[in-house]
């Protein structure tokens, strides 16, 4: 039978590819030390810290002290979208290039770029000294992050959006002003939205991890218990993080279907 | 006149989502202790920062962060490339296009959704606990970190693949892996390096702050200067972070539209 052969093009890709996967493992795995000994020992080691985390330390102390700081990771990571989607949301109209002249949307676009390149945890300890060790300084690293990709993925929303409508409008008289309210805001409002609790979900992980530097949530609590080797107690907070974000995605996602979707409506 | 149909009315759902989101809203912002008057006080502070880090101390740096710099890009690409290959069958099973086994399949998605839930940093601080400080515990962590992320997007990938291959390698006489080898790895080849490229991508920025809890990389450096509140050296660090991972970027875009 006559199979055709592959292209000569792709093969040498093929190659190419999996020459730089095994040549940048080797590369990496030796620039690191890490040895066969150290890879072989490692999942014993692992079993070893998983099973001190159980059973779970569920103290009606360790509970009390636990439970708040679970909760601030979620009030941080709900203030921080609130900061994020207020204020991305006219940036948003700004830096797209549909709605506004070129030049302002590239500009506008290039700053969002920088922002978004700060990971929250920089953006944390950079405001640490100046507002302070606390939720706040989490909500405000959490917020400036999210301006930049909610404006980013606002703006590309915006930018998809349908002319029709805007004709319409402008041929039946409408100002500029007019168009954005009638025709831009109804038709990107359920995207956005859900990217805003798509954003939520996100913020409540990188919230969790904040309290590593300081700056409030259930990051500090893990770190110390592991700290001072209190394995059921560390436990606990692993558990009640993954509990809540958990619970919290399921919800969003329900919503954000929602939102997408539309509900039935009966004719 | 013309019938306009009526708008409408709104649902339930709008009737009390909306104020309950406000209203929670306040909470948080009352919980997390948000308050303008402090705020514009503390503002007056801001010399302490801002002063050192528009100062940046260039040679300090280069002499001693490019080393962990070189590091960090280790980590990432270690354990990218480990994590993805790893998610690789785990996805096949996570899908009921390519698993008929409800109960496996259950236990495949259910399994990468628990990874998934926890954060990186975790992951980081319960590797360093587990096997020591240093970059191993870092790969690890992001081993688990890329592994998540790849094993959902590619698992919901398979399940939009085109079945009829699959069905045309089993008429043909082939066992199952047989024709999920021949007939969904190939559809999904594409989509798996594009997606492994974003990994990395992520990688690179999620393994220079691994350094902050002990886990390798340049945070290492960028958590001991920080204590000091050495912020004319943290700076010119974070350029230099920047530069890679725009670097990086581009490379890997221009990668991807090379191979899609």
């Amino acid at each position: 039978m006559n199979i055709p052969k592959q292209p000569i093009q792709q093969r040498i890709l093929k190659y190419t590819i999996t020459v730089l996967i095994v040549a940048g493992s080797i590369w990496s795995a030796s620039g690191l030390e890490i040895t066969l000994e150290k890879i072989l020992k490692a999942p014993e080691q692992i079993a070893i810290l998983v099973g001190a985390m159980f059973p779970l330390d569920l103290s009606s102390e360790a509970i009390e002290r636990i439970l708040p700081k679970v909760a601030e990771s979620l009030f941080i990571a709900w203030a921080g979208t609130v900061i994020g989607a207020i204020f991305s949301f006219p940036v948003a109209f700004l830096a797209a290039n549909n709605v506004a002249v070129k030049y302002v949307s590239e500009t506008t676009k290039q700053i969002l770029n920088g922002i978004r390149a700060f990971p929250e945890l920089i953006l944390a300890f950079v405001f640490l000294p100046i507002t302070g060790l606390g939720a706040l300084t989490g909500t405000l690293a959490i917020g400036i992050h999210s301006i930049g990709t909610l404006g980013k993925l606002s703006s590309e929303v915006i930018e998809g959006i349908d002319e029709g409508p805007l004709e319409a409008i402008k041929s039946s008289g409408g100002s500029k002003i007019n168009e954005l309210i009638f025709g831009v805001v109804p038709q990107v409002m359920p995207t956005i939205t859900s990217y805003w609790l798509y954003r939520f979900e996100i913020n409540l992980r990188a919230s969790a991890v904040l309290g590593v530097v300081g700056a409030g949530g259930v990051g500090a609590e893990l770190i110390n218990q592991l700290r001072f080797r209190d394995f059921p107690r560390a436990g606990t907070v692993l558990v009640a993080t993954v509990v809540l974000v958990l619970t919290v995605d399921t919800i969003s996602a329900a919503i954000r279907k929602r939102i997408i979707k539309g509900r039935s409506i009966k004719v | 006149m013309i019938n306009i149909p009526k708008k409408p009315a709104p649902s339930l759902m709008v009737i009390l989502g909306i104020p309950t989101s406000i209203l929670f809203s306040y909470y948080c912002f009352f919980k997390v202790g948000f308050n303008l008057t402090d705020f514009k006080e503390n503002l007056e502070n801001r010399y302490i920062v801002t002063d050192p880090l528009f100062n940046p101390k260039w040679s300090w740096a280069l002499e001693n962060a490019s080393e962990a710099l070189i590091e960090t890009i280790q980590i990432a690409i270690l354990a990218s490339i480990v994590g993805c290959f790893v998610a690789l069958p785990l996805s096949f099973y996570a899908s009921q296009t390519t698993n008929q086994n409800k109960f496996s399949f259950f236990l495949y998605k259910s399994f990468l959704n628990l990874v998934r839930t926890i954060p990186d940093l975790f992951w980081a601080m319960m590797f360093t606990v587990a096997v020591g400080l240093g970059p191993f515990a870092g790969v690890l962590a992001l081993v688990m970190f890329s592994l998540a992320i790849m094993g959902k997007l590619l698992s919901e990938t398979i399940d939009s693949i085109d079945p009829g291959p699959l069905e045309a390698a089993k008429s043909s006489g082939a066992s199952h892996n047989q024709s999920v080898f021949t007939s969904a790895l190939p559809q999904v080849l594409p989509n798996f390096t594009a997606y492994f490229l974003y990994i990395f991508e992520l990688c690179i920025r999620a393994s220079v702050i691994l350094g902050l809890v002990g886990a390798g990389g340049v945070g290492r450096i960028i958590e001991t200067q920080r204590i000091f509140l050495r912020f004319d050296r943290i700076s010119p660090i974070i350029v230099l972070i920047l530069v890679v991972v725009i670097f990086i970027e581009q490379f890997s875009v221009w990668l991807r539209r090379r191979i899609l």
